[in-house]
């Protein structure tokens, strides 16, 4: 009886919903413990001590009243605040062990995740995600897979035979990383919001709320390549509908906006919580021959490559002459994949233009002309950048 | 009883993948005791961050460390008092320290109630509130809170029934029973 009480009392300063780290915390963490650990290999070579500072005070004065003024569900007999769905939304996807989400993309099979294109045919996609500790996750398309066994997650690119292994956070799956958190979708879409960086509206019909949240699309256009390659290069809009009893989300449309014209180009329908999933699906099947991709290239340096086109003039004269160890030089790879030999190897250089930047890709893409062997003229953009630790080119697509 | 309770850390981790383990399992529990002792995420995420990196510094003094939970709730405890003993020094700026540009909205409303648990907790002598914050907001024993206060089991039982009775009387009087 008494232990009753006691616990009535403790209700009273017990969190209604629990208060979870942000999805990038443990991300930052490891990043923190990684230059700890650089600090600590620098003091022991050099005999001095320097200390991280953290200062990320901030203000977010006013922001109740910024936005439940704009979060309000309508269209029921009983309205309910954005707040509210958002709260309850969580606590009901708390209580999920798995989801496993079924949909499809306009893309190119075998192209990384992030590529999307209005002009291209639909392909499947397909994610599995456990929510243990640690958390387990497969997301697959034809030609690509990637695989997060709980420790690392390992990507396989079946048409290059190539896999890369990387952090559980690495960025393999680009902008359908949320989706293994749909928990958290609604969240960051709502402070997406409040920043001014998405305008969001709500509405409840037939049992289905529905969040649609529009963005601009984002990156530096003063050259148009990049546009519409990718959703967040895209004018967008991304519309959720979460289910009125559960809460759970239950589909994804993303549509990008291209000339005036709106088109569909992911859909996510089949939205399956708390199947029985298979153990073999975190595990990644490799052939023996697979080429590994690794962070900077196993080769030495090229020695005066003078900036990005320096390094597509280097990458196609090595093709040319079919100099593998050169291409290693400006690739991340172990070895030069069979599929790069065979369709790029004894080709003719037509013409190289100059750099550029586009979007929000780090790196720079430089047009290129090539005749290959079979006769086939290829007019592309090959993408090169640099931002690795050791600021080496490498060739990073678009061949 | 979530994951990350029943996870038993034997011993201090001492690789980056055994940090990676801990973090992972422990990471939501001392943020959220972070957090209703802070009353926002920014501040709750940098100290149990500060506390992790702390825990990888100190690795090697603390390899025969066997109560690994305990002892980093209690790691995390000190820096959050040692945030808010900063706080009371500084000036109140024009932005409420309470508030973190990198709240959401869930964490708006847990705001408000960590700013009602302080209100109570507040009026209770601060050993007793610890105590009762440690069994609140996080799944640990009397055993294993023993260990954060660094303080016998009975004596931290007998702080948590004082408290407890106290606490009971302010919410009648405020009429603030059952909730």
């Amino acid at each position: 009886m008494k232990e009753r009480d006691d616990e009535e009392v403790l209700r009273h300063i017990q969190p209604l919903a629990p208060i979870a780290a942000s999805n990038s915390f443990r991300e930052r963490v490891m990043k923190a413990i990684a230059e700890e650990r650089a600090r600590e290999n620098s003091r022991t070579a050099r005999g001095w001590k320097s200390w991280p500072r953290w200062v990320t005070i901030g203000c977010a004065a006013g922001l109740i009243l910024l936005l439940l003024p704009m979060l309000r569900v309508g269209g029921g007999p009983e309205k309910s605040s954005g707040a509210a769905l958002l709260a309850q939304s969580v606590q009901a996807m708390s209580k999920a062990q798995t989801v496993h989400i079924l949909g499809r993309i306009r893309t190119l099979a075998g192209d990384n995740f992030e590529l999307i294109g209005a002009e291209y045919d639909f392909v499947p996609i397909e994610i599995w995600r456990e929510y243990s500790n640690p958390p387990r996750w497969r997301v697959e398309k034809p030609g690509r897979v990637v695989v997060m066994n709980g420790q690392t997650s390992t990507m396989y690119m079946e048409r290059s035979n190539s896999a890369v292994n990387g952090t559980p956070n690495a960025g393999f799956i680009e902008w359908l990383r949320p989706m293994l958190d749909p928990q958290s979708i609604l969240e960051s879409e709502l402070m997406a919001a409040r920043k001014g960086a998405a305008q969001v509206s709500l509405s409840e019909s037939n049992g289905v709320i529905v969040a649609a949240v529009s963005r601009q699309a984002q990156g530096n256009f003063a050259n148009d390549w990049a546009r519409n390659k990718s959703i967040a290069q895209s004018d967008h809009r991304c519309v959720y509908r979460f289910d009125s009893a559960s809460k759970r989300l239950e589909g994804l449309q993303v549509a990008i906006a291209v000339a005036g014209k709106e088109t569909v180009v992911a859909e996510f329908t089949d939205f399956r919580y708390n199947e029985t999933l298979a153990e073999s699906l975190y595990v990644l099947q490799l052939p023996a021959d697979v080429v590994w991709i690794t962070d900077t290239p196993s080769k030495s340096a090229p020695a005066n490559l003078n900036g990005p086109r320096d390094a597509a003039v280097f990458f196609f004269n090595a093709c040319a002459s079919e100099d593998w160890d050169a291409v290693l030089q400006v690739r991340s790879e172990t070895s030069v994949p069979m599929g790069i030999k065979q369709t790029y190897g004894g080709l003719q250089v037509i013409a190289i233009g100059e750099a550029f930047q586009s979007g929000l890709y780090p790196g720079y893409f430089v047009p290129y002309q090539v005749r290959l062997k079979d006769g086939y003229v290829k007019s592309y953009k090959i993408a090169i950048r640099n931002d690795n630790p050791e600021q080496r080119w490498v060739v990073d697509g678009g061949i | 009883m979530t994951a990350a309770a029943t996870w038993q850390i034997e011993s201090w981790p001492q690789t980056i993948g055994e940090f990676e383990r801990l973090v992972e399992a422990t990471q939501d529990e001392l943020v959220q005791f972070a957090f209703y002792r802070l009353g926002n995420r920014a501040d709750a995420e940098d100290a149990v961050q500060d506390v992790y990196v702390q825990a990888f510094r100190d690795r090697d003094k603390r390899r025969n460390v066997t109560e690994v939970r305990p002892y980093l709730f209690r790691m995390v405890r000190n820096r959050c008092t040692d945030v808010l003993r900063a706080r009371s020094r500084k000036p109140a700026g024009p932005a409420d320290q309470a508030t973190g540009a990198e709240d959401t909205l869930a964490d708006m409303l847990a705001r408000e109630e960590a700013g009602e648990f302080a209100r109570l907790l507040d009026r209770i002598p601060e050993r007793e509130a610890e105590v009762i914050r440690l069994r609140a907001w996080s799944e640990l024993s009397f055993a294993e809170v023993a260990v954060v206060v660094g303080a016998a089991v009975p004596t931290v039982k007998s702080r948590f029934r004082y408290g407890i009775d106290k606490l009971r009387r302010l919410l009648n009087l405020e009429g603030g029973m059952p909730r």
